[in-house]
């Protein structure tokens, strides 16, 4: 069986403390084209996110974005944080849509560090938030990191 | 109202091969210029053996792998006019590279429904899918919960 490897990070186990601070993330406003392109890549073509008759006719204020764009959004500062093959666990809550021009923030925190299948790793919460302060998702990840030798 | 009966049923496997090209068209879309994502030669220099699989790049294998996806989440019995996304977890349990071929099946693992206002009641359903590589070895458990107006 081929065990997850270790990440190519510059990150170590050693230098990460509970309480930490992830490098937030603060994202381009959100636009019609990238909810086109975004749904073109991801293969959700809910009509919700690209068609604004649509969402006016749902009276939500035009086209929305997709819920799993800001968790990429998220998903963008862990990978930046960690490295992607580091990652173990993420998942997150959809607290509320996010709507065209808004400027997502993502930001987490440190809350944990132990050791579990061999591997070194960290627990940390997560959330991405727009120009207000609305809170759009919550979540959590798991990481993996190498120690230093 | 969805159809308790169904908690516990898979859907018939679908299989998806891991593409380079899709990981970029993904990590672009979303903004990420990281080098790591947009070609081979970029993420080994990077140390990675291939290009890594995006953090979020487990969506894109349900929706391109299974077209039948939107059907089967309806034949629960939920109204798919308003669904609403509610949760969404990975669990990597191993690593997935480009030329992968994963196959993914999909169970309704739990759900309930909940009484709202004016006889209207709310259907909240976890799906999962469990994925396995060509090697038979499980890599990647994918966890949503799916809100539906009744």
């Amino acid at each position: 069986m081929t065990t997850n490897a270790q990440t190519p990070t510059k990150l170590y186990y050693e230098d990460v403390q509970v309480g930490d601070e992830i490098p937030k993330l603060v994202k381009s406003p959100v636009s019609h084209l990238q909810l086109v392109r975004y749904a073109g890549a991801s293969g959700d073509f809910n009509p919700l996110h690209t068609d604004p008759k649509i969402g006016e006719m749902l009276g939500i204020g035009g086209i929305i974005a997709h819920g799993m764009l800001i968790m990429g959004f998220v998903g963008q500062m862990l990978s930046d944080y960690v490295g992607p093959t580091a990652v173990r666990e993420f998942g997150v809550r959809f607290k509320s849509m996010t709507h065209l021009d808004d400027v997502i923030t993502c930001t987490g925190t440190i809350t944990e560090k132990y050791e579990a299948n061999g591997e070194a790793r960290v627990a940390g919460k997560v959330q991405a938030a727009d120009q207000t302060g609305d809170v759009k998702v919550t979540g959590t990840f798991v990481a993996a990191l190498p120690r230093r030798a | 109202m969805f159809d308790k009966s169904k908690i516990g049923q898979s859907f018939p496997p679908f299989t998806i091969e891991v593409e380079r090209g899709k990981i970029r068209e993904l990590a672009l879309a979303i903004g990420d210029d990281n080098p790591i994502y947009q070609s081979r030669e970029a993420a080994q220099a990077a140390g990675y053996p291939d290009v890594p699989l995006f953090p979020t790049a487990p969506t894109m294998l349900v929706f391109w792998g299974n077209e039948k996806m939107v059907g089967q989440i309806a034949s629960l019995g939920i109204n798919l006019a308003g669904v609403l996304h509610g949760e969404e977890k990975y669990e990597y349990l191993a690593p997935i590279y480009p030329g992968d071929v994963l196959t993914g099946v999909m169970t309704l693992v739990d759900g309930k429904t909940r009484q709202g206002q004016g006889g209207s009641s709310i259907d909240i359903l976890t799906v999962e899918i469990r994925y396995t590589n060509q090697h038979g070895q499980p890599v990647l458990n994918a966890r949503e919960v799916i809100i539906a107006r009744s």
